[in-house]
């Protein structure tokens, strides 16, 4: 089994894919280190997406290299990554707790007694006990993307991607989810997340700005807010600013 | 053998988003018998109708089987989980094989429910055993949910699945010898019929409930039927490989 402690959590080479004739991932390179969460920022079509489908191993590379928790994204290291998609991803006509329960299962839980108590802890976690027994088609959104949360964390994965995970969710639940996150970047799990809010990327210990399937700049929210040259430049006009020299900062490669 | 967990894990988790839905159950077993009544109610003469059962049978239980697998399977891929299951630990046998013994039970219920329901409402005689017939029936199911699997795996969208059902399915309804023996067919017609699975579930069919033969008789339909859903089966894990893209 691979040490997903030490050493970075995603070391990516030169990465290229494309859909067709179309570029998605130009020759990008990255490292991301362990135990913090990392925010993939950029406009829709900035190739956040498909970096990620990328990195669980959902696509193959056309051009480049990626290491996963120090191996190639293979079925053999996935039980140690938990993977939300954008789209909420759930089965329709099941309950809230049978959905979670299946990927329980299918992420190896196998102690009924153990599985019960995390899917009970999860389905609390993302604040829906009173709602646990529903049929997800009679969730609305924003407890979809909920549901379908808990079924990427519900087995303690060290490695955790998330595609939008804050799309439809109200403040106070953005916070709660936040506050979650931090406390498992305490933990030494490392999280990427991709987002284009703003408010998303504040909470990240590192960022990407990406765009055109590239990284234009890299670094900590302050870092990155600096690198501006105003006093009280805000993410967005640091994200602005990088697109609109162009150049990549000095933390990126 | 053991069987894997992740097979049955995803093979209970079909079942148990059918049993949900009391609709589709529902139609599951209502289409294929309204159907069935219209062939027995529309044959006027009870000798045809006899020889024309058992065709009717296999060509239902293989369309139905095709279409219940085709569907669900797409909806996998169009509702996201398939991506989601493929981002997991489980193998591609495993979901290709929870697929196979989840719709199984559906199609073995279909093939009770239209075997008994011909035999007893349209008085369909048979001279072979009732749990050979039956257990052939379920052959020609599985055979179904390995051609439905495989053509889904292969579809993007729901629109390439429709259209899978006419070029896969009706040339077999017309070719397997339904309507006309397929020894009264052209040579090259003859040479496509003896291809195609169905005409095999209709001739074994056939044999034995016509004929009252066994299923050692059969040896040679068992033989393509088995072989058309084990390479069906494996041809869909290796469509459904991880890092497509």
């Amino acid at each position: 089994m691979p040490d997903s402690s030490s050493g970075p959590a995603v070391e990516v080479d030169r990465l290229s894919f494309n859909y067709g004739r179309q570029k998605v991932v130009d020759g990008l390179s990255l490292e991301v280190p362990s135990g913090i969460s990392f925010g993939l920022l950029g406009p829709n079509g900035a190739g956040k997406t498909t970096l990620i489908r990328l990195l669980v191993g959902l696509l193959r590379a056309r051009a480049g290299t990626i290491l996963t928790l120090g191996q190639k994204p293979s079925p053999r290291i996935a039980h140690l990554i938990g993977y939300m998609p954008q789209l909420p991803s759930l089965y329709a006509e099941l309950s809230v707790i049978q959905n979670i329960n299946f990927f329980a299962r299918i992420y190896r839980l196998r102690d009924r007694r153990q599985r019960t108590q995390r899917v009970e802890e999860v389905i609390k976690l993302v604040d829906l006990w009173e709602h646990r027994n529903k049929s997800v088609t009679n969730l609305s959104g924003g407890m979809k993307q909920r549901a379908s949360l808990a079924c990427a964390i519900v087995h303690n994965p060290p490695l955790l991607f998330l595609d939008e995970p804050t799309v439809g969710l109200d403040p106070e639940l953005r916070v709660h989810f936040w506050e979650y996150f931090q406390g498992l970047t305490r933990g030494g799990s490392t999280l990427i997340i991709s987002s284009h809010t703003m408010d998303d990327a504040a909470h990240c210990d590192r960022l990407a700005f990406m765009r055109d399937g590239k990284i234009i700049a890299l670094g900590t929210p302050d870092e990155l807010r600096q690198a501006t040259g105003q006093a009280k430049a805000t993410l967005e006009d640091a994200f602005l600013h990088f697109v609109k020299h162009g150049g990549v900062n000095e933390n990126a490669q | 053998m053991k069987m894997p967990s992740s097979t049955l894990t995803i093979a209970g988790r079909i079942i148990n988003q059918l049993v949900r839905d009391l609709r589709t159950i529902i139609l599951i077993v209502v289409v294929p018998l309204v159907i069935a009544s219209l062939v027995g109610v529309s044959v006027p003469d009870k000798r045809i109708l006899d020889y024309t059962a058992p065709a009717i049978l296999a060509v239902l239980i293989l369309f139905f089987g095709f279409l219940l697998t085709g569907v669900s399977f797409l909806r996998e891929r169009s509702q996201g989980t398939l991506e989601r299951l493929m981002a997991s630990p489980v193998s591609r046998l495993d979901i290709v094989g929870g697929y196979l013994l989840g719709f199984l039970l559906f199609a073995v219920v279909q093939t009770m429910v239209l075997f008994f329901y011909l035999i007893s409402v349209f008085k369909v005689n048979y001279y072979g055993d009732l749990w050979q017939i039956l257990v052939f029936q379920v052959l020609i199911g599985i055979g179904a949910v390995c051609m439905g699997t495989f053509f889904s795996v292969l579809a993007k969208n729901e629109f390439q699945m429709v259209q899978f059902i006419p070029m896969i399915i009706v040339p077999q309804m017309f070719l397997c010898g339904l309507i006309w023996p397929v020894s009264q067919m052209p040579e090259y017609l003859q040479w496509l019929a003896n291809a195609l699975p169905m005409t095999y579930g209709v001739e074994g069919t056939r044999a034995l409930m016509l004929e009252g033969q066994n299923l050692l008789d059969i040896g040679k339909e068992i033989g393509v039927l088995a072989a058309y859903a084990v390479g069906l089966l494996i041809l869909s894990a290796i469509t459904l490989r991880r890092g497509k893209g």
